[in-house]
């Protein structure tokens, strides 16, 4: 197992280099087609002279290799490992380290992250196991009609209509009903309030959780579809078990695995959802920072934020498969 | 344990079958009602793109601004569909809307398939080295969010002028969307190969000495291709999905050329401001569209793959 | 088992986490604590250092945190002396005296005297620094040794000669003379600019820090500031001057997305100033209990269309410029989209608001669909194939505006239009390279209440030259002729006539003129808007608790 899991790492790291090399080739083709290697940086906003040269100096673009388009630039890859090593992610515009920015940021992600995850796994059980229980029912097809409305409505329409449309009654009538001092108007603020972080993201984090959970229905509903059909879910039957524990313990408890793996995968897809939750609610959390960054043209501090997102994504991976391995006895980890 | 949503590619035909898979999965598919429903969207949309002066004689372009926000009047009236926040006619905006976004879904689509298929055959076929670059790039592309690579990229070439042509205001977002879409076909079809490889008659047709590329094309790509046939109206639905966003986010197609992740996003500005019709237009048939492509993909999926039709 | 075991763990750990992180009773004060107002800034805000202030946000910030020499009065935009005890120019208007009060310090102690205001003019004017408000200090002698030399590609070849302005003189603790470049009868108008407030030497020490923590001289000190995110402003106990302010503390919100952002928190009553999105102005406006917590006021910014009169084009044509400038429908435009933000300008003076500033000195600024077709006609028509660029900084409702804009055009002259859309509101460097083609859009916010103001910038020196590569000399005479006028009604009067010779010749596209209004809370009382920047002026304001 030990074993396993060291060459697990070795791989992530592996990868994760493999990562900063895509990413650093494509800053270098930009760089090499827009011309003025600095000023790539900044695309048509105009920037001071010592902004221009904080940028040259931080990506090392007075090498010549900028102007050759089609050139690596190894070169600067290979410096700019080195500063990632030393916990340098560069700085924004205005010379913040995008490292501090990204400290501050990141406690809000967490949380909507947490509500994300809780969001997804009660509604990918819940609705999953039923339609697979049920397979073929009335219930079965609402559900599944349900997860594909679900990935074809924009989530941003789903947070806008919130926002605008039913954050400020629901909120005013969470107040009428339990009080100003109480928790539910709370959870309906139109946007986040940085000294109730938990009650403010509750909203936000399960609509965010609420696209992304079509998957989760799906894959729970096909995997346990599979288990139903197992030799092991039959010979459960023919012992004379009764109908809910063979559903609990060999049906749902399998389709667990899976389930697992792909919160992983939609993690990262996750991620991407969170630029616009956060953007639209408020929220300074990564995806908020990204959001304005973009807006304001500041590809360095886009550029060192998904770096390091990358970088948690690849580490969220390996716990994934580590948390796999441990889970499922068929995987074989010599 | 392979990712259940998906089918797992089988190799169910036997060699004795006697009809083609995909005659089979034709026949299956016809039976079911939500598919037909779905088709007719599909291709009533089609039209739309293909012949949008079937549908109205107004330019999308002829917005008179003190017009602004006209409720819709229904069929036969100047404005079916009332007109947007700019005078301009939802309808016909709707209809000239529909090219971008499907040219868009068509070409992310077709090249990641490409590549996807590509690579993934070479990969399962030959493994070894060729196989470990290929799961190593997949790895790569996939660590990076889709949502995250679009604003890098687009961000870090804004500056970088491309034209106004139909083709390259897409070229930007279709970029982006293929660099990271097409590892999941790599994988599907990397994973079929890898069993069609085994089957009996492609081993046979080894031992009497026809060529890998022989091989590869006539015998295992027509077995590894019906899964990932079972992908594509999905990925047409994400690809139409993505665009809306990317707008949203002010980095897809951009205005005046127009594209229904546009119109939602400028619609949903005036939710509350007693002109619903400029968002809903739009959205519903997005949504429907999607939806249509999802069931279309789902009824593909099951026709291939009997064992998990409901 | 183990597996379930785990997910089922997983999951109650988080459902616990938020159960537990949510249900500690909530401990806001209610009645006794401090009174804090709430409002908000958009989040771009960078820096509170005063001479690199450019943006609304920063100004009205800032207009809490330091005093200046004078401020204006929000009726008439008139300056009147405030941390000035007198200024005084001499008879031909290029030597100024500034007497300053006793006995003002900073919020660190340190003395706001002469030399407080001097070490601010001369860091802001040394263009090394690179500061927003550099350019002010043109008009004191001495501004041109403290810049540096740049060669044809903007860069820096080398640093400015000197540090201080030769023309700024501490002549003894309380008093500055101030000698002018040229002369000019509206210096004492200036000073309530940002860029001219006074800054301590703690500050000049660590101006990074001082950025992000001011110094100020003003009745609100600033306590907290979680970038990004708020900031926090408390009001300084040892305030002396009397525009003390009747509450204690101020809290702005950051928003990402601006001012559509602030108004749902707003209605939640988490703000008491805001303004709604275009889409819900019209149902804000007919709701009678809001429309009772409202104020107005016409703004003073212009947004304007150039041309690019430095490449080839119809556009350098004037009937052409007329035939555009006709062909657009401010008022349904502006009615349709701007609702209540937005009146049509037909001056480039802001009529009403600041001395020489007239209505409807733009004769072509009316829409008129068969005048525009004839004037285009008469230049000659537009080339076929070709489509008008409009450029213009990326900002959703900008976009929209200009959209609306090359509707218009298309509609009444058949020119097909495309946006060229920027990736940043930030146009001055790329203006200044004479890098458009076609038209684009430009907006003066206007920095001192001046009819001078609005029109000096259009002073390119020699043909060909400034934003629009337009020239005129009668212009420029003028211009001199005004700045050295021995009063400032003459110096006004003549300044209205250099806007007329604009008028004649057309060079710029008067648009729309901004217009403030704010919806405020019902603890609010007293809310007045200052009225060219349209910010409420907070300090004024009322609070109860």
């Amino acid at each position: 197992m030990g074993r396993y899991i060291l060459r697990r790492a070795a791989q992530a790291v592996g990868t994760l280099l493999l990562v900063m090399f895509l990413l650093h080739l494509l800053t270098t083709v930009a760089i090499q087609l827009n011309g003025n290697p600095a000023q790539a940086f900044f695309g048509d906003k105009v920037a001071t002279p010592a902004q221009v040269a904080a940028v040259e100096q931080r990506f090392n673009l007075d090498d010549p290799c900028y102007d050759q388009v089609g050139n690596p630039c190894l070169g600067p890859f290979v410096e700019r490992l080195g500063q990632y090593a030393q916990g340098d992610f560069g700085t924004n515009l205005r010379g913040r380290e995008v490292s501090e920015i990204v400290a501050t940021a990141a406690p809000n992600t967490i949380r909507l992250f947490c509500v994300v995850l809780v969001t997804w796994l009660a509604l990918g059980m819940l609705l999953g196991s039923a339609a697979a229980r049920w397979r073929g029912s009335p219930g079965d097809h609402g559900i599944r009609l349900t997860s594909v409305l679900i990935d074809a409505f924009p989530v941003f329409v789903l947070l806008i209509v919130y926002r605008y449309v039913v954050a400020v009654p629901l909120n005013r009538w969470a107040e009428d009903t339990f009080g100003e001092n109480s928790w539910p108007p709370y959870w309906f603020k139109p946007s986040f309030d940085p000294d109730h972080p938990w009650a403010t993201v509750v909203v936000p984090g399960i609509l965010l959780g609420l696209a992304g959970s079509a998957a989760f229905i799906r894959l729970v509903r096909a995997s346990q579809l599979d288990s139903y059909q197992g030799d092991h879910v039959r010979t459960a039957r023919s012992k004379g078990l009764t109908e809910g524990r063979v559903v609990v313990h060999h049906v749902v408890r399998n389709s667990s695995v899976p389930v697992v793996t792909a919160v992983g995968l939609t993690f990262a897809e996750a991620l991407g959802g969170a630029v616009i939750t956060e953007g639209l609610m408020n929220i300074y959390g990564m995806g908020g920072v990204l959001w304005e960054a973009v807006r304001n043209d500041d590809v360095g501090l886009v550029l060192g934020v998904v770096t390091l997102l990358a970088a948690v994504t690849v580490v969220v991976m390996i716990v994934v498969d580590i948390a796999y391995a441990l889970l499922d006895p068929r995987i074989r980890y010599e | 344990m392979s990712d259940a949503a998906t089918p797992t590619p089988t190799a169910r035909r036997t060699a004795g079958a006697s009809s083609s898979p995909l005659a089979d999965a034709w026949r299956r598919l016809r039976r079911r009602p939500d598919t037909i429903a779905a088709a007719v969207v599909l291709v009533f949309f089609g039209l739309m793109a293909a012949f949008p002066t079937l549908f109205t004689s107004t330019s999308p372009r002829t917005c008179p601004i003190r017009e602004a926000r006209t409720t819709p009047q229904g069929w036969g009236g100047e404005h079916p569909l009332g007109t947007d926040a700019l005078g301009c006619d939802v309808l016909a905006t709707l209809v000239h809307g529909i090219r971008p976004s499907l040219l868009l879904a068509i070409v992310v689509v077709g090249v990641s398939l490409l590549i996807g298929v590509t690579l993934g055959l070479l990969a399962g076929y030959y493994l070894g080295w060729v196989d470990y670059l290929v799961s190593r790039a997949v790895e790569v592309f996939l660590v990076i969010p889709l949502l995250l690579a679009a604003l890098l990229v687009l961000s870090l070439f804004k500056g970088v002028d491309l034209g106004t042509g139909t083709f390259n205001v897409i070229l930007l977002p279709a970029v982006v969307l293929i660099l990271f879409g097409w590892m999941p076909y790599a994988r599907y079809v990397r994973a079929s190969t890898l069993e069609a490889k085994n089957l009996d008659y492609v081993t046979a047709a080894r031992s009497l000495g026809a060529s890998d590329l022989r091989i590869m094309g006539r015998h295992v790509l027509p077995n590894a291709i019906g899964t990932v046939t079972a992908l594509l109206p999905t990925s047409v639905a994400g690809v139409i999905s993505a665009e809306a966003v990317l707008s949203f986010l002010g980095i897809g197609v951009r205005p005046p050329a127009t594209s229904w992740g546009i119109q939602i996003e400028q619609g949903s500005e005036w939710v509350l401001g007693g002109a619903p019709h400029i968002l809903l237009a739009p959205l519903i048939c997005l949504v429907a569209t999607v939806l249509a492509l999802v069931v279309l993909g789902d009824a593909l999926r099951d026709a291939l793959d009997p064992r998990l039709a409901a | 088992m183990r597996q379930a075991r785990i997910t089922t763990l997983a999951a109650a750990a988080a459902v616990v986490a938020l159960t537990v992180a949510g249900c500690t009773p909530n401990d806001t004060v209610e009645g006794d604590g401090p009174v804090t107002l709430e409002t908000w800034i958009s989040q771009d805000m960078e820096t509170l250092f005063p001479g690199d202030a450019g943006a609304y946000d920063n100004i009205s910030v800032l207009d809490v945190v330091y005093d200046g020499l004078v401020r204006y009065d929000p009726e008439t935009t008139e300056p009147y002396n405030y941390v000035a005890e007198s200024i005084e120019p001499n008879d031909d208007n290029t030597v100024w005296t500034i007497k300053i009060k006793p006995d003002l310090t900073f919020q660190n102690g340190e003395p706001v005297d002469a030399d407080a205001f001097a070490r601010s003019w001369n860091y802001t004017a040394d263009g090394d620094n690179g500061l927003y408000s550099n350019y002010f200090f043109g008009i004191i002698e001495g501004y041109d040794e403290m810049q540096p030399t740049t060669d044809d590609d903007g860069n820096i070849t080398a640093e400015g000669a000197a540090d201080e302005l030769s023309g700024l003189k501490v002549t003894d603790d309380l008093t500055l003379e101030v000698t002018l470049a040229s002369p000019f009868a509206g210096f004492a108008t200036m000073l309530g600019y940002t860029g001219f407030f006074p800054i301590a030497q703690e500050c000049l020490d660590d101006v990074e820090k001082c950025a992000l923590e001011p110094i100020g001289n003003g009745p609100f000190q600033v306590t907290d500031w979680q970038q990004s995110q708020e900031l926090t402003a408390e009001k300084w106990a040892d305030y002396t001057l009397d525009e003390t302010p009747s509450y204690d503390a101020i809290h702005w919100t950051e928003y990402a997305a601006g001012e559509t952002a602030g108004w749902a928190d707003f209605k939640a009553g988490d703000l008491d100033l805001s303004f709604p999105p275009t889409a819900e102005v019209e149902s804000a406006k007919n709701d009678p209990e809001l429309s009772e917590r409202y104020v107005e006021k016409p703004g003073a910014s212009l947004t304007y269309l150039g041309f690019s009169g430095y490449t080839e084009g119809p556009w350098n044509d004037i009937e052409f410029r007329k035939a555009i400038s006709m062909a657009i429908d401010r008022e349904g435009i502006i009615s349709s989209l701007g609702s209540g933000q937005a009146t049509p300008a037909d001056s480039w003076v802001v009529p009403g608001g600041v001395p020489g500033g007239e209505a409807g000195t733009c004769e072509w600024c009316v829409y008129d669909p068969e005048a525009a077709k004839a004037a285009l006609e008469k230049a000659g028509g537009w080339p076929d194939g070709e489509k008008l660029q409009i450029s213009l900084g990326d900002d959703d409702a900008e976009v929209e505006y200009f959209t609306a804009i090359g509707n218009s055009i298309e509609e009444v002259l058949g020119i097909p239009y495309e946006l060229n859309i920027l990736p940043s509101d930030d146009y001055f460097s790329t203006r200044s390279a004479q890098g458009f083609d076609g038209m684009f859009r430009n907006n003066w916010f206007p920095d001192y209440p001046l009819n001078e103001n609005y029109l000096s910038f259009y002073a390119s020196g020699e043909p060909g030259a400034g934003h629009w590569g337009w020239y005129s000399e009668d212009f420029e005479t003028k211009l001199d002729e005004a700045a050295a006028a021995p009063s400032l009604d003459e110096s006004v009067a003549l300044y209205q006539e250099a806007e007329a010779i604009l008028a004649e010749e057309f060079p710029t596209i008067p648009f729309r003129w901004s217009f403030s209004a704010t919806y405020y809370s019902d603890r609010l009382e007293n809310v007045i808007l200052n009225p060219f920047s349209g910010a409420p002026i907070l300090r004024k304001i009322d609070v109860t608790a």
